[in-house]
């Protein structure tokens, strides 16, 4: 198997490895003795465990209130069934890998002062099974939980990272713009999974938007889910080969709403899942703004090609999927 | 199904307004490729020689060492090899993934920013922002892709995804665009 291959699917760091169509949204999977395992719990509640460390303006009292609030955020979604239990307050910290306890908490990482939080699995490779999975929350920044201006919003990044907990990679719904000054600063995102975070003082991040309610509905459906949405399905092609990570966008034009998938196999082949019935523009477009290892474990990804819209609109009807159709994109 | 009606300008302009609504605020997280030059020790394009996981000196974790053989040091005097660590891998039964940490194989070409000092091994400067990849043209032609983002002379500039401006950069241009920001004071 390639290593594109085994790297096609979702995201950052993970090994996958099939070459059949997946679905939108990075949804994390594993390699396990040669079969693809999606990261995702298969029993509920799932138990967390909250650090007694502190940081700087945030006590570990407020440290948890803010972690349970994220996790009641993804728990609320309707449409997944997906559910959180408090388990307790822990002196383990979020690095200790195999002890069991999937731990939030404040660590110090001064190596990684680009980073503002992150989310790490350990992964049985015998039987595929999630171990544990925890978050660090760097010390290295600034946190609030009251909106300060000049910290950063705890709850709205422990969101993002309750995405990953739960198995979604990165969404690359979001725009930034270059700045003479430096840096470089988001200007929209419209899906709290996409890897840049807004700035200090902004709690935007709180909000799941369509994007990460359909992922989190796609990989843990509840209730109606698959009879009331419907999916688009294609494949991207750069001249007479498929295109394996083209971002594939679908935006609804009467709700506005806006769901991404990617193509993730060597044919270009893309699905989206969990859109609300209805017409659909679909826009496909490189990561060429990003580091691609932040979405794919692939070394090669093609990254040199126009951003073009499909030249109709495509219609999801529910509970199912209209006829599959190709975007032909064109190289630089 | 597919509806037989037609799309085009109008689609777009959807999208555009959409996105701009959601204007907000700044973040500084993201590195500027001259923050990225300045505040790497060792900046250097090589090829992975191995990636080996182990336990972390502490126990409680695991991680990657990677080796690279030195084609190239552009930043630092770094000997014929380079070592660095990368958080998670795999010892015995249990693989430890950390989500946006880069993974790397042998065989892999690619140019590292990298810092840290000794005695602790280096890692990659802001996980995968100080990572870009080689890749050889048809033609046979080492390119960086996606290249770096170009800082505009004044003001904002929207980044636009498959602007056809921006292209695979060759490693000759992009070795040049390392040194010159190791010769300007920050």
């Amino acid at each position: 198997m390639s290593r594109r291959i085994a790297a096609c699917l979702v995201a950052v760091g993970l090994v996958a490895g099939a070459s059949a169509p997946l679905s939108a949204y990075l949804q994390l999977s594993v390699t396990v003795r040669g079969s693809v395992t999606p990261v995702k719990w298969t029993s509920v509640p799932v138990r967390w465990f909250s650090s007694t460390a502190s940081a700087p303006g945030v006590t570990s009292a407020q440290f948890q209130s803010a972690l349970a609030a994220a996790f009641d955020t993804w728990e609320a979604v309707p449409t997944a069934s997906i559910a959180f239990q408090f388990a307790g307050f822990t002196s383990a910290t979020p690095s200790e890998d195999n002890d069991g306890r999937s731990v939030m908490g404040f660590e110090d990482h001064g190596d990684l002062d680009r980073t503002l939080a992150a989310t790490g699995f350990t992964i049985d490779t015998i039987t595929g099974a999630i171990v544990e999975s925890d978050v660090f929350f760097n010390t290295a920044f600034a946190w609030s939980t009251t909106g300060a201006s000049t910290a950063f919003d705890l709850q709205s990044v422990a969101t993002h990272e309750i995405g990953h907990f739960i198995g979604l990679g990165h969404s690359a719904l979001g725009e930034t713009e270059m700045q003479a000054a430096g840096g470089r600063r988001v200007i929209a995102a419209a899906s709290v999974m996409f890897p840049i975070a807004f700035g200090r003082g902004n709690a935007l991040g709180r909000m799941l938007q369509p994007d990460d309610v359909a992922g989190a509905s796609a990989s843990y459906p509840d209730g109606d889910f698959d009879r009331d949405t419907g999916s688009v399905q294609g494949r991207v092609r750069l001249g007479s080969r498929g295109l394996f990570g083209a971002h594939v966008s679908a935006f609804d034009r009467r709700t506005g709403a806006l769901v991404g998938g990617f193509a993730l196999n060597e044919a270009g082949d893309f699905v989206i899942d969990g859109l609300a019935p209805g017409t659909y523009v679909i826009r496909v477009e490189p990561l060429d703004d990003a580091s691609t290892d932040s979405f794919f474990d692939d070394p090669g990804l093609d990254t040199n090609f126009r951003a073009t819209f499909y030249d109709r609109v495509v219609a999801v009807p529910a509970g199912g999927a209209g006829p599959s159709f190709d975007v032909t994109v064109t190289a630089k | 199904m597919i509806s037989v009606q037609r799309t085009g300008a109008m689609g777009a302009v959807l999208v555009l307004v959409f996105m701009s609504r959601l204007a907000q605020a700044t973040v500084e997280v993201p590195v500027e490729f001259g923050e990225l030059v300045r505040g790497s020790q060792l900046v250097v394009h090589g090829r992975v020689i191995e990636a080996r996981s182990q336990q972390t000196g502490d126990r409680r974790s695991i991680e990657t060492v990677v080796t690279l053989s030195v084609t190239e040091a552009l930043k630092g005097q770094p000997g014929s090899e380079v070592t660095f660590r990368m958080p998670g891998g795999e010892v015995g039964r249990y693989r430890r993934v950390m989500v946006g940490v880069p993974r790397f194989a042998a065989g892999d070409e690619v140019v590292v920013f990298l810092r840290g000092s000794a005695p602790a091994l280096p890692t990659v400067f802001g996980l995968s922002q100080g990572l870009f990849r080689v890749a050889h043209t048809p033609d046979g032609r080492a390119v960086v892709a996606p290249a770096p983002l170009a800082v505009p002379a004044f003001g904002a500039e929207r980044v636009v995804r498959g602007d056809p401006a921006r292209r695979p950069l060759a490693i000759e241009a992009f070795v040049r665009d390392v040194r010159a920001h190791v010769d300007t004071r920050p």
